[in-house]
């Protein structure tokens, strides 16, 4: 093997430079042990959420008691709102909608309980009498103006669709392009505009 | 040659061919490509800290902005932050040299095998954190180049922090956990990072139109609260539109030679995309060529030239001379060795005239001996040898004169054809096979000379029964040329019709080739056979062979070629012809000008409006933003454009001012109206604002008083905002120190102005 060159050495050292994991960290805490499951995306903690809840509302709170419920809250996987400390303070109170909670989703669910009347935070009149918001009920509906249609190749007004590929093209030297483009092609020009098969 | 060419007059009636006029362009936009480098090093900074530490206790704080494009910190007592890195780690081991490598930020960036081992922390697309560990990564680097190494233990510094809006609670939890438990920091105060930079540009109430790097928020915010749960998110922003335009340049150049990725469809998109005021309209006359100049954006990627060796005059001169040089010393060699033949030739024939001469005089056997010592068997043989002689030194001598042969031969005498049989000897019945098989051989040569000569005849007829047609009636002859033209147009296109359905198992074409292929190929009795007799005829007509010329068709390429060289040069004739002597027909009507690129829209699509030379390797490496430029854009005000099935960014806004935010007691709707507040990096293309003016303007009353302003810096203001807040009394009421984390559980926040609500 040839010795490294000038530049290799320089940029040896600048990597050396730029490496932060051999630099010790005084800031961090020595007895920081991170979950090694910790790592989640949205879908993930969505699901952990709901089945949270669910799993919460089957618990047949008459005959146990405060102590289950609080028994769910100490264990430190606790990821839902509703195992937060609000939850107990409304006591029997919540024992009625929680019941019908069993079937519905996240987003209801917190819509609903937050139409309880609450006296927190200091929130005023206005926030406090409307649902409170969560991560999947703020999301945007669908639009109910007509969707113009724009050729899929060149983004211009599109009055014609191929029966074929069921692209939109705007007028026949597209429709030709279309027509002589190679097999899969049309199907990636659908998915920019989010109207593939998805096989499943 | 041809007698037009020698006639004077008729040469002269020949008009010359019009010549089309050059176009010439001016030079196009270029810009380089852009992407994400590597910049420099950035060394810690104590300084800060320092100064920190000087500030009386509570009123400094570690200020980060958590965004998905990037991550911005600083100090709360400064006006801008200090360190801005995307939230990007790459980590690996270096097997040769048994170390682990880790970098954050742009860091990844300087070394290749970084660059592929690049995570990110949030979820693709979303403002939520997925990854802890990158996320741990990166704040680690932020507090080290913050100069917080000289803590022990612990950062002993305040944290303020930027989070989604309506962040979940797992992520929240995780990320108290971290600051909490990884850095021990003693406080945290969480907040929403446009209702920050609402606050740092002084807004009290109005609607907060967030559209960032990941998703797109309307916050109505009443005397400085923020109304979350009226928020709406669409979950379009900067990396989705990035997303979205590198797939579209995929699609748009599917054999680019270089590398496409994202960052570099984020400068794109930074530098050359806008929002069009009129998107229908100007999408509509986009690729008009009237103006393509100006909309047309060149952008270069990075290429070799090919090296031409350009050869000087003189070497081309001195390459030529050579092989002249060359040429001439074979010639000469040649030409010496005829000579050689020639003269062994004729010393041959002189040797036998010679022995001829000796034999003239002398007795049976004295002739026998002589024609014995030359390997003659009778005197005859002798004659004809020198007879030969003659022919081939008279041949070669003509021939380095430079006569033609064929020409001077006379005609060959054939009187023996006429003698009778058995009036010959053997020699002569010989002689007279030979004269016929001469006699036919130039009979043949006769004939094929005289068609010829009746063939040039009749072209030359031809061509004077054309111009004199078209002298005494141009108009019928034009329309002659013009419906021959048409129909060589059509047969053209119809040709490629052919070609098309043969392409496609199912059309007719593609059927009624197979049909014939199964019956020539089917030996069995025929449906043929059972109307008629046994036998099918095939052949008996030249046509029926015709039959496998059309069953090759599609596959035969050179065959199918030679048609179309065919049609394509028939035509060329055709429009010569016209071009020549139709006023009305100009090189803009010829089939080459009508399917020019420049009729082309897909041309003005890919190429823009100049040119394309296949050749060369700056064309090649050149993208053309043309369309793209608002297409991009617009799909934040269109989101069905690229598939997203939410409402567009004025639905949103106008439903929000119509619909939610009227009926609620005590607010006046139209509060919110005089306030619209634009912020974020996706906001920052020009006419965004005039464009969101335009929509709202056209789902409010008529004399609403709606006004609309953008961020003073739409990226940073939220840092700043943050910044500003620390120390103020909503900060107070909205810190969580370690105990009150501790003790209420992870993912306890207060709920105060700027932040989320504690669900």
């Amino acid at each position: 093997m040839s010795a490294p060159t000038e530049a290799q050495i320089a940029h040896q050292e600048l990597i050396d430079q730029l490496d932060i994991h051999s630099i010790h960290k005084s800031f961090r805490s020595p007895h920081w042990r991170p979950n090694q499951r910790r790592n989640k995306n949205i879908k993930t903690i969505l699901g952990d959420a709901s089945r949270k809840e669910a799993s919460i509302v089957a618990t047949p709170q008459d005959d146990s008691g405060a102590a289950t419920p609080a028994a769910i809250e100490n264990d430190g996987l606790s990821t839902s709102g509703a195992s937060t400390p609000a939850a107990p303070a409304s006591g029997a109170a919540s024992l009625q909608p929680n019941l019908a909670q069993a079937s519905r989703s996240l987003s209801r669910l917190a819509l609903e309980k937050s139409l309880r009347p609450n006296g927190s935070g200091g929130a005023g009149g206005v926030a406090s009498s409307a649902p409170s918001a969560t991560y999947t009920n703020i999301e945007s509906a669908p639009s109910l103006a007509h969707s113009r249609r724009y050729c899929d190749v060149t983004g211009l007004p599109a009055p014609y669709l191929d029966p074929k590929s069921r692209l939109r093209y705007h007028n026949i030297e597209v429709f030709g392009y279309i027509r002589s483009l190679p097999q899969g092609a049309p199907e990636q020009y659908l998915e920019a505009r989010g109207a593939h098969t998805i096989l499943k | 040659m041809a007698p037009s060419a020698i006639d004077p007059p008729v040469s002269a009636a020949v008009p010359a061919l019009p010549v089309p006029d050059e176009k010439t362009y001016p030079p196009a936009r270029i810009y380089p490509m852009k992407e994400m480098r590597f910049e420099k090093h950035t060394p810690p900074q104590p300084d800060g800290r320092e100064k920190a530490l000087a500030q009386s206790s509570g009123s400094a704080a570690i200020v980060i902005d958590n965004g998905s494009s990037a991550v911005r910190a600083g100090w709360s007592f400064e006006s801008q932050p200090r360190l801005s890195l995307p939230p990007i780690m790459a980590k690996y081991r270096d097997r040769k040299l048994g170390k682990t490598y880790s970098f954050a930020g742009a860091d990844c960036y300087a070394d290749t095998t970084a660059r592929g081992h690049i995570r990110n922390a949030f979820e693709a697309g979303t403002n939520i954190v997925s990854n802890w560990d990158v996320m741990e990564h990166v704040l680690d680097w932020t507090f080290l180049k913050l100069g917080m190494n000289s803590a022990e233990g612990s950062i002993d510094m305040p944290i303020v922090l930027t989070e989604a809006v309506v962040n979940l609670p797992y992520s929240r939890k995780s990320m108290n956990e971290i600051i909490f438990e990884c850095y021990g920091a003693p406080s945290l105060a969480t907040g929403i990072d446009s209702l920050f930079s609402y606050r740092y540009n002084k807004g009290q109430t109005g609607l907060v139109v967030s559209s960032s790097y990941s998703s797109t928020h309307v916050i109505p915010v009443y005397n400085s609260k923020a109304m979350l749960a009226q928020a709406i998110r669409l979950n379009w922003g900067g990396y989705q539109a990035a997303e979205y335009l590198l797939k579209l340049m995929r699609l748009k150049y599917p054999a680019f030679p270089g590398k496409l990725n994202a960052s570099q469809a984020e400068n794109m998109l930074r530098d050359h995309c806008y929002v069009s005021k009129a998107y229908d309209d100007e999408i509509r006359s986009y690729l008009d060529w009237s103006g393509l100049e100006d909309r047309d954006v060149v952008i270069q990627y990075p290429y070799t030239e090919e090296v031409i060796i350009q050869k000087s005059e003189e070497e081309l001169a001195r390459q030529a001379e050579r092989k002249k040089e060359s040429g001439r010393r074979l010639q000469e060699q040649a030409a010496k060795m005829r000579l050689e033949r020639l003269v062994r030739k004729e010393q041959d024939l002189e040797y036998y005239k010679n022995v001829q001469e000796k034999l003239a005089d002398a007795n049976k056997k004295e002739t026998k001996r002589l024609l014995d010592a030359e390997d003659m068997k009778d005197e005859a043989h002798l004659e004809r040898t020198i007879k030969e002689l003659e022919k081939s030194v008279k041949k070669a001598r003509t021939k380095d004169v430079g006569g033609d042969p064929e020409e001077e031969q006379d005609v060959p005498s054939f009187e023996l054809l006429d003698v009778p049989d058995d009036q010959l000897d053997d020699a002569g019945l010989k002689q007279k096979r030979q004269q016929r098989l001469m006699k036919a051989n130039h009979d043949a040569r006769a004939r094929a000379k005289a068609e010829k000569e009746a063939e040039k005849a009749r072209v030359e007829e031809e061509e004077r029964a054309d111009r004199e047609r078209r002298e005494n009636d141009l108009e019928g002859w034009l329309e002659e040329k013009r419906v021959a033209r048409n129909d060589t147009l059509q047969r053209i296109k119809d040709r490629d019709r052919l070609k098309a359905d043969l392409g496609n198992r199912k059309s007719l074409a593609s059927q009624i080739r197979m049909k014939s292929i199964a019956n020539l190929a089917s030996d069995g009795p025929r449906v043929k056979r059972r109307r008629g007799g046994d036998d099918d005829n095939f052949g008996a007509n030249d046509d029926d062979w015709g039959v496998y010329r059309q069953i090759a068709v599609g596959e035969n390429a050179s065959d199918d070629e030679e048609g179309e060289e065919d049609l394509l040069g028939n035509l060329k004739m055709l429009e010569e012809d016209l071009l020549r002597y139709d006023e009305s027909f100009t090189h803009e009507d010829t089939f080459e000008a009508q399917t020019n690129w420049s009729k082309s829209l897909l041309h003005a699509f890919l190429r823009g409006p100049r040119p394309f030379n296949v050749g060369a390797q700056s064309e090649i490496h050149q993208l053309h933003l043309n369309v793209e430029r608002i297409r991009v854009p617009e799909v934040v005000f269109q989101p069905s454009i690229a598939g997203v099935d939410q409402a567009g960014l004025v639905e949103i806004a106008s439903d929000i001012l119509n619909q939610r935010l009227v009926g609620i007691p005590n607010i006046n709707r139209d509060d919110f109206l005089r306030d619209v507040f634009l912020t974020g990096g996706n906001t920052l293309f020009e006419n965004f604002d005039d464009r969101l003016r335009q929509g709202l303007t056209a789902s409010l009353p008529a004399d609403s008083p709606l006004r609309i302003r953008r961020a003073s810096d739409p990226v940073l203001d939220a840092w700043k905002g943050a910044a500003e807040w620390v120390g103020s009394s909503g900060y107070k009421t909205a810190t969580v120190t370690r105990a009150e984390w501790q003790e209420k559980g992870g993912d306890y926040i207060k709920e105060h102005e700027l932040g989320n609500s504690y669900a």
